[in-house]
C-alpha cells in the first residue's frame, strides 16, 4: 500500500466501513447487519481543514467518531500518525453537584489533558467562558447559558493537534454564539489540522481546504471544494428531478 | 407536497464519480507540541499512564462529593445506610430466629459490612459502562476507568464502615489487637476479588444486558449461601464441603477468624483468593481491552 503522500498524512483512510449491530451478541438467527460506513478512502494532511458533506444518515458523524479513535473500523483500515486527535464536544462528564471549577477540570482531563495541563489553562477557561464568581458554585444553579458557555470553554481549551468537528456552532446568548462561532473558525483558519461536518456549504466552501463528499457511507468524491460542492449541488438537484 | 432537496437518492458507486484526490500540503504548518493524550491505538502500557490514574482519582473525589451533595446529610448517609442494612438482619436472624447468641451480633455484622462492599461494587460495575454510553460516545476512554472509579469511591465508603464495626468491636469487648491489622490483609484479598467481580461484570454485560440478572441472583445466591448469618459450620457434612468452596465464605470467615477470634488466617487461603481476584480482574480487564472501540457501538 503505498501512495504518494503515505508520508505526509496524519491520518489516512482506506477502504473504513463501520457496522452497528443491533444485539451484540447473536444466538438464534444471523441479522442483516447494518453498514453506517462501507468504503470510505482519504487522508489529512497536516494543516489542512477538510470538510466533510453528505445527506443525513450519509455516516459523517461515525466517521468523525472512526478518526477520533472512539470506535474502530470493521474493514478497512485507518492509519494515524502519532498525534492527539479531539472530538470537540460540549459538557463532557459534567455533574451537577460539582463546583463550575471541578466540572472544568474533570472534563478538560476527559478530553484527554493532562492534571498539569489542565490546571494551567483554567485561568483561560474561567476567563473565556465569562462566568466570574459562579465559578466556585455547583453547577445546578447555573442558567443553561452559562453551563453552555463552560462547556465550550472548556471543550475549546482542550483541543489538540487534529481537531473534529460536527458542525460550526455557536451556543449560549447571542452575545457568546457570536464570540464562540468566531472563536472556532479562527481555529480552523489557524494552522491545526481540522475535520469539519457541516450541512451548510457556505461554511464549508469558506473553510476547507478539500473537501469529501460522503454518499451512502462511501467517499463518493474527494477533491477542491468548488469542485466536489458544485458535483454535489448538481446531484441533488438530479435527485430531486428524477423522484420529483 | 412540499419539494426537498434532501431526497432518498439512488446508490452510488464510490469508482463511478470520484475526482482525483488533491492533496493540499501545507508542509511547515506549525502544530501544537504533542502533550501526552490517551487513545485507542496506542499501547496498553499507555492506558496506565499518569494521565488515567489522575482521571481515576479526580474522578473518584468527584463522584464521591457528588454523592455526598446529593442528600441534605450527605455523607452520614454511609454511616447511616450500612447501619439500617445490618439492623434489619440484625432484628431478623439475631432477635427473631436465633434470640441473641451470646457474639451474634459480632459474628453477623463482620459478615454483613464486607458484603454489602461485594456486592454493592459488583452491581453498580455491571452498569459502569452502559451508564456512561453518551460520554464514551464523545470521548475516548479506556473503559476500565468506569468499574475503577466504581471500586475506589465503594472501597473508601466501606472502609467508614469498617472503622465503625472495629469500634463496635472494641467497645463490646472484643480487641482492640495488634492481630486485627492482619485484617487489612485479608481485606486486600477481599478487594482483588471485587476487582475481579466488577471488572468482569463491567466488561460483559454491555454486550449481553441479560447478565445483569443473572448477576444480581447469583449474588443473592451468594448471600445466602456465604455463612454471613449461620456458620458454615452448623451444617452438615456434605453440604459443608461445598459452601466452603465458595471464596467469599472462605474470605468472610478469615475475617472473622481474625477480628473475633484473634487468629491469623492459613496463609493458602490468602494466596488462593488473591489469586482467584487476580486472574477474574486479569479476564475482565483484557474483555475490555479487546472491545475497546467497540463497547461505543454497541446498541443500548
Amino acid at each position: 500500500m503505498t501512495s504518494p503522500s503515505e508520508h505526509s498524512s496524519i491520518v489516512s483512510l482506506s477502504g473504513v466501513g463501520v457496522t452497528f449491530a443491533r444485539r451484540a451478541i447473536r444466538l438464534f438467527r444471523p441479522e442483516q447487519p447494518f453498514w453506517a460506513l462501507k468504503d470510505v478512502t482519504f487522508e489529512v494532511s497536516p494543516g489542512e481543514t477538510i470538510g466533510i458533506i453528505g445527506h443525513n444518515a450519509a455516516g459523517k458523524s461515525t466517521l468523525l467518531k472512526v478518526i477520533a479513535g472512539i470506535i474502530s473500523p470493521d474493514r478497512g483500515s485507518i492509519r494515524r500518525a502519532d498525534i492527539n486527535v479531539s472530538l470537540l464536544s460540549l459538557q463532557v462528564g459534567f455533574l451537577p453537584h460539582l463546583t463550575g471549577r471541578e466540572n472544568a477540570l474533570l472534563s478538560a482531563m476527559l478530553l484527554g489533558l493532562s492534571k498539569r495541563d489542565a490546571i494551567e489553562r483554567m485561568g483561560d477557561i474561567i476567563a473565556f467562558a465569562d462566568i466570574g464568581d459562579f465559578i466556585d458554585e455547583p453547577l445546578k444553579t447555573y442558567s443553561a447559558g452559562m453551563r453552555a458557555r463552560l462547556g465550550f470553554s472548556v471543550a475549546y481549551y482542550s483541543t489538540a493537534e487534529l481537531i473534529l468537528i460536527d458542525e460550526v456552532f455557536g451556543v449560549g446568548d447571542e452575545n457568546f454564539r457570536r464570540k464562540s462561532a468566531k472563536a472556532i473558525e479562527e481555529t480552523i483558519r489557524s494552522h491545526r489540522t481540522v475535520v469539519l461536518v457541516s450541512h451548510n456549504l457556505a461554511t464549508i466552501q469558506d473553510l476547507s481546504n478539500r473537501v469529501v463528499w460522503i454518499e451512502h457511507g462511501c467517499s463518493h468524491s474527494v477533491g477542491p471544494p468548488d469542485q466536489v460542492i458544485k458535483a454535489y449541488r448538481q446531484y441533488q438537484i438530479d435527485a430531486s428531478r428524477t423522484h420529483g | 407536497m412540499a419539494i426537498t432537496q434532501f431526497v432518498t437518492v439512488r446508490p452510488v458507486s464510490i469508482n463511478e464519480a470520484t475526482l482525483p484526490t488533491m492533496t493540499n500540503v501545507l508542509s511547515n504548518a506549525a502544530t501544537p507540541k504533542p502533550s501526552l493524550r490517551l487513545s485507542a491505538h496506542r499501547g496498553p502500557a499507555a492506558l496506565l499512564s499518569r494521565r488515567v490514574i489522575d482521571l481515576i482519582l479526580f474522578k473518584t473525589y468527584a463522584e464521591l462529593k457528588s454523592e455526598a451533595q446529593r442528600t441534605y446529610i450527605g455523607v452520614l448517609w454511609w454511616l447511616i445506610e450500612p447501619i439500617i442494612f445490618m439492623s434489619i438482619f440484625y432484628f431478623l436472624f439475631g432477635v427473631l430466629f436465633r434470640r441473641g447468641t451470646e457474639g451474634f451480633v459480632a459474628f453477623l455484622l463482620v459478615g454483613l459490612a464486607p458484603w454489602h462492599w461485594i456486592q454493592a461494587t459488583t452491581m453498580q460495575c455491571s452498569g459502569a459502562i452502559i451508564a456512561n454510553y453518551p460520554l464514551i460516545n464523545q470521548v475516548f476512554v479506556p473503559k476500565f476507568v468506569f468499574p475503577t472509579v466504581i471500586l475506589l469511591t465503594n472501597t473508601v465508603k466501606f472502609l467508614v464502615v469498617f472503622l465503625i464495626l472495629l469500634l463496635y468491636l472494641s467497645l463490646s469487648g472484643d480487641g482492640p489487637s495488634w492481630i486485627w491489622l492482619q485484617s487489612f490483609v485479608v481485606l486486600g484479598t477481599v478487594l482483588l476479588m471485587i476487582a475481579g467481580c466488577g471488572y468482569l461484570a463491567a466488561a460483559v454485560t454491555p454486550m449481553l444486558p441479560d447478565i445483569r440478572i443473572v448477576i444480581d441472583n447469583v449474588l443473592r445466591a451468594l448471600f445466602y449461601f456465604s455463612g454471613i448469618f449461620f456458620e458454615i459450620d452448623s451444617m452438615p457434612e456434605t453440604v459443608r464441603k461445598w459452601m466452603n468452596l465458595n471464596p467469599f465464605a472462605m474470605a468472610i470467615g478469615d475475617l472473622r477468624m481474625v477480628l473475633i477470634q484473634h487468629e491469623t488466617p492459613p496463609i493458602w487461603h490468602v494466596l488462593v483468593l488473591a489469586g482467584f481476584g487476580v486472574a477474574l480482574a486479569a479476564l475482565g480487564l483484557t474483555i475490555m481491552r479487546r472491545y475497546e472501540t467497540r463497547y461505543a457501538k454497541l446498541p443500548v
